[in-house]
């Protein structure tokens, strides 16, 4: 399994990379608008309204935003959980705890794909 | 000298104690003094079994490297001045203590060996075609991260060195991403899969403290993780170009 | 109080002649001095995955028409998500001003036959790239523009 984990380091760096760039820029709009402004009520009601929204979110540049948005911050996040962990002294058992972590964001890439394919 | 200072040392004697113990010495000291000439002093008026290593005072030869107040210093470089009227001094965090003050060395050296720091050539260059040119430029590129004085500074802030033995460590990265910078050298692909082996590059977390601690500025997190985008980069190459056997 | 390293922290292969005291982990990690921003940077990690899993739960709802939407409209009003929103919040904008510090210095003197701008302009770009993004995106789904 360490051995795994370090054939696939280049890979999962990178997607951690996405995630701490690209996911950053995208969530700080998100969690405005999306997870503060309208449940606060300080973006226009229709502005998420349901066809409003559909319509965004279904076009082709929606769909990737969307996908990008879900997946890139669950790489960073399981990568720096993964160091949480270590650095809790958990070093030791990072063959366990890595793998768990990575695939969360494996599973959450897939169904992140799915999402926005079924809009 | 008619200042005074308390000292709280750390001292370990493997023949008699169990554990690290703090002693605490209370001494003149004279306003123009580093911390190590404070050592010096508590050595050879005080107590002649307190034991530390330095050896150039000028901040060259990296032996005197300690915990001053819990944070990894050059005790020839800091002045006492800049202490209150009470210092710790421990020895380097992340190491094995051999005694008092003084760490086990030889795990650094595996590791600082591990990156092959010398230059690599596929074909050795005849003595008759001469030395090898480089431009000013091209030892710009480099020149930094060739300022080290290996004195592990920076293994001692590193939380990754404190929790992950096998990682191979700021300032040995920092080297043998020096040698890849180096336009003599032709070993790059050979340490870039050093670096992504056992010990990997992708340990760092870039927490960025072997640099905030490095005596000489050679800024090691810089070469860690430039050396990252570097071993991806040898990594992704791999796939277009077969490379011959090596 | 410092607490031990790992105890293979720094220890050779073959060991020395006489008996080591086991290494010690730098005395203000983790939650002290600078290695606080460290190691909150990394916790953020946690506030990622998580904040991930809300937004796949919010586009699934999308997925499932006008009835899903609305309720998942409604369960964003509770204080609980408010509250993680405003953590995740400050969690991005801190990842983001510690990442794009950082980011510049890692960048290799050359990159194929690409020689990265200076760090300045790197750190600049990345500035602008972010008020480009977050702002754009915001605007769009905040109806401002489309």
């Amino acid at each position: 399994m360490k051995h795994l984990l370090l054939r696939l380091e280049p890979v999962i760096w990178l997607l951690f990379g996405g995630g701490i760039m690209v996911g950053t820029m995208l969530m700080t709009a998100w969690i405005a608008v999306v997870g503060l402004g309208a449940p606060m009520g300080l973006v226009p009601a229709d502005a998420l309204a349901f066809e409003r929204a559909h319509a965004l979110g279904s076009s082709l540049i929606g769909r990737i935003v969307l996908a990008a948005l879900i997946a890139l911050p669950l790489w960073k996040g399981a990568h720096h959980t993964r160091h949480v962990f270590i650095d809790m002294g958990g070093a030791d058992r990072d063959a366990l705890v890595a793998p768990v972590l990575y695939l969360l964001a494996i599973a959450g890439t897939v169904l992140a794909i799915a999402a926005v394919v079924r809009l | 000298m008619s200042e005074k200072k308390t000292f709280r040392i750390t001292r370990f004697d493997p023949d008699r104690d169990e554990a690290p113990r703090t002693e605490t010495y209370e001494i003149p000291v004279d306003p123009d003094w580093k911390v190590l000439d404070a050592l010096n002093f508590i050595k050879d008026e005080i107590d002649g079994s307190l034991s530390h290593r330095w050896s150039c005072r000028m901040a060259v030869c990296g032996s005197c490297g300690m915990m001053v107040d819990g944070k990894p210093t050059l005790t020839c470089k800091k002045a006492l001045s800049e202490y209150g009227s009470e210092i710790s001094v421990e020895p380097l965090a992340n190491f094995p203590v051999v005694r008092d003050l003084v760490v086990e060395l030889d795990g650094f050296m595996e590791k600082f060996e591990s990156v092959k720091p010398w230059i690599i050539r596929a074909k050795e260059r005849a003595v008759e075609e001469g030395t090898h040119r480089q431009s000013q430029a091209e030892l710009e590129e480099f020149k930094q991260f060739s300022m080290c004085i290996n004195c592990m500074l920076c293994y001692s802030a590193c939380p990754v060195v404190a929790n992950e033995p096998e990682f191979i460590g700021p300032a040995a990265i920092a080297l043998g991403h020096r040698y890849n910078l180096d336009s003599r050298d032709e070993g790059a692909h050979e340490r870039n899969e050093i670096f992504r082996g056992e010990g990997s590059v992708f340990s760092c977390s870039y927490a960025n403290e072997c640099s905030e601690v490095c005596p000489k500025s050679v800024d090691p997190a810089a070469a860690v993780n430039q050396a990252k985008i570097n071993a991806v980069i040898d990594w992704a190459t791999g796939f277009v170009v077969t490379r011959g056997k090596e | 109080m410092a607490r031990a390293a790992h105890p293979d922290a720094m220890k050779p292969k073959s060991p020395g002649r006489t008996r080591t005291a086991p290494p010690m982990a730098p005395g203000q990690f983790p939650f002290a001095g600078r290695y606080r921003a460290y190691t909150l940077f990394d916790w953020t990690g946690i506030i990622y995955l998580l904040l991930g899993f809300v937004a796949l739960r919010v586009v699934w709802a999308l997925g499932n028409g006008e009835g899903a939407w609305q309720s998942i409209q409604g369960q964003l009003e509770n204080p609980l998500y408010l509250a993680f929103h405003i953590l995740s919040l400050v969690s991005v904008i801190f990842v983001g001003v510690r990442f794009f510090r950082l980011f510049p210095k890692a960048q290799p003197p050359r990159i194929g036959p690409l020689k990265p701008p200076p760090g300045p302009v790197i750190q600049a770009a990345l500035y602008a790239a972010w008020v480009g993004v977050a702002g754009g995106l915001a605007l769009v789904l905040a109806g401002g523009i489309f």
